[in-house]
């Protein structure tokens, strides 16, 4: 910890796994930690919580530690920083990440060496270990290597009959967006106390849910779940890619293990790439 | 670090009642927007709303609003007195194109509550009225009852507008009375769902291509910079990209 506290520029500590429980022990002495390891709901949460009061204007939190992002957290932390810094900060956001100091894990040494050798010297580490991850994230991180490709084809898939399968099996409960790291979307909802005290506050919201794209008036964008699910991928993968050059989608299989209707992004867009392909061949011949 | 949710506190001036559910409201600061840019309004504890300006962007004194009584918001804004504040935080969005459309036949068309705008734009025209060739203004409601603005209607035939209002729909008869060449006219739409009747009776029978038709959309902006995403229509944010979009940018979206 010889660094100056700016959580926006990286630093790397390299220290054994057998010593995290006590580094940890230490920290908590100086800050409030808060441990995201294993957690279902994602670190998100700390930057952007569940729901925050915004009016009146509350206080910058204390200087924190969010410990152990794993490698998909970081990659969506580095993506959710630059969505809540376009075109203009998000206020909220920052004043809860500006006082963070995060804390990533990454357990492959021969990885770490290789990409950031020259921003640390690692002491007594050992460049065994390697990272758990399932192959269903191998797969995944596959598919994301082509954010084009699957910006193309979730785009071309709009009148593909999967949707309407995907409505009558997905309960609308937005858990999905929830566990997501990436997912952001949030509806401003105001209240008057029985004190006569007015407040603001800023909640998740999740747009698979009903009402999410309903104007005064009645009129709604997205009446059906099928819409609203289509727009769940549409956002991730187009329109995402169209703002910020990449899938809104870090691989972390958190939707797939928490959807209590058992979806599986990975399946259908599977499903979704060799229809697109077929599609593409058949133009082609 | 700026509080882009930081809205400021500003004195209703006078309230004007359009129709029975519709009322306008002058406020006592000016701000500098383009017409068809929209602005938050509202009240901490009842929440905010997305509205277009009503008056001219040349007022450096005031800004008005209209407010049709349909939800929490506007329900709110409706018990207001003169002399009430309330907050507002803007503009957002682009605006007409202000150049695209200059020395250009224009039609404006524009139906029920979604006249501001279009109201707004008519008084940028006026004012520099030399810069365009003939100017229509086509005001569309399911009633005489719904047509806002009506005592403004004068000032806007003198300054060189022709205003015509249509009661229970748009009809292809309506293109005998419009002199535009169909090679250098735009349209200029804000209203409610009928405005694609507009467009399929009037405006493409008129021969004005989908490039040069510019519409502003209405969803529910929540934050105004591209964050909540309540606003989308595919691709594009409503708030930042929009509100006001090429037809042929927006008409093949899913929402």
């Amino acid at each position: 910890m010889r660094h100056e506290f700016d959580s926006r520029i990286p630093h790397m500590l390299v220290i054994k796994k057998q010593n995290i429980e006590n580094f940890l022990e230490k920290l908590k002495k100086k800050f409030e930690v808060f441990d995201a390891r294993d957690n279902k709901l994602p670190f998100k949460q700390y930057f952007l919580p569940a729901e925050e009061r915004i009016f009146p204007v509350p206080k910058p939190p204390k200087k924190f530690v969010v410990f152990g992002l794993d490698t998909f957290d970081l990659e969506a932390l580095t993506q959710l920083d630059e969505i809540m810094s376009k075109p203009k900060e998000d206020f909220y956001y920052w004043q809860r990440r500006k006082q963070a100091l995060v804390i990533g894990i990454e357990k492959d040494m021969q990885k770490l060496v290789k990409e950031y050798g020259e921003f640390f010297s690692a002491e007594g580490g050992s460049a065994s270990g390697g990272e758990e991850v399932s192959e269903w994230q191998k797969s995944m991180r596959q598919l994301l290597l082509d954010s084009e490709l699957l910006a193309d084809a979730v785009e071309w898939s709009r009148d593909h009959k999967i949707w309407e399968e995907l409505a009558e099996k997905c309960l609308g409960c937005g858990i999905c967006t929830y566990v997501c790291p990436l997912c952001y979307c949030f509806s401003i909802e105001d209240s008057v106390g029985l004190d006569d005290k007015c407040s603001r506050c800023r909640k998740w919201d999740a747009c698979t849910l009903p009402g999410f794209a309903k104007i005064a008036g009645g009129h709604d964008f997205r009446p059906t779940l099928k819409e609203r699910y289509y727009n769940w991928f549409y956002h991730k993968f187009v329109r995402a890619y169209q703002e910020y050059g990449k899938s809104q989608c870090v691989g972390c299989e958190r939707c797939k293990n928490q959807c209590p209707a058992k979806i599986d992004i990975l399946d259908i867009l599977k499903i979704i790439l060799e229809d697109y392909g077929k599609y593409l061949s058949s133009q082609n011949s | 670090m700026e509080n882009i949710y930081l809205a400021k506190t500003v004195k209703i001036i006078k309230i004007e009642e359009q129709s029975p559910t519709v009322k306008l409201f002058r406020l006592a600061q000016g701000f500098s927007f383009n017409p068809g840019q929209f602005f938050l309004l509202g009240k901490i504890g009842f929440g905010e709303a997305p509205f277009g300006v009503l008056s001219s962007p040349y007022e450096n004194d005031y800004i008005e609003f209209a407010v049709r009584a349909t939800g929490t918001v506007t329900n709110f804004l409706h018990t207001l007195k003169e002399g009430d504040e309330i907050e507002i935080r803007g503009p957002f969005g682009n605006g007409f194109p202000l150049d695209f459309i200059e020395n250009k036949d224009i039609v404006m068309v524009s139906g029920g509550s979604g006249i501001p705008p279009i109201a707004s734009l008519t008084e940028y025209i006026i004012k520099n009225r030399e810069k365009f060739k003939n100017v229509y203004l086509l005001y569309g409601s399911k009633t005489e009852e719904e047509i806002l603005l009506k005592y403004r209607f004068e000032k806007w035939k003198e300054g060189g507008i022709k205003v015509m209002t249509i009661a229970g729909g748009f009809v292809t008869d309506l293109i005998k009375d419009i002199d535009v060449d169909e090679q250098n006219a735009v349209c200029l739409m804000c209203g409610p769902g009928p405005m694609t009747e507009a467009i399929e009776k009037v405006i493409r029978p008129l021969g004005i291509s989908d490039r040069r038709i510019f519409v502003s959309l209405e969803r529910r902006m929540q934050c105004g910079t591209g964050k909540c995403q309540h606003c989308t229509t595919g691709d594009k944010y409503v708030c930042l990209d929009g509100p006001v979009f090429y037809y042929d940018e927006i008409d093949k979206n899913h929402d």
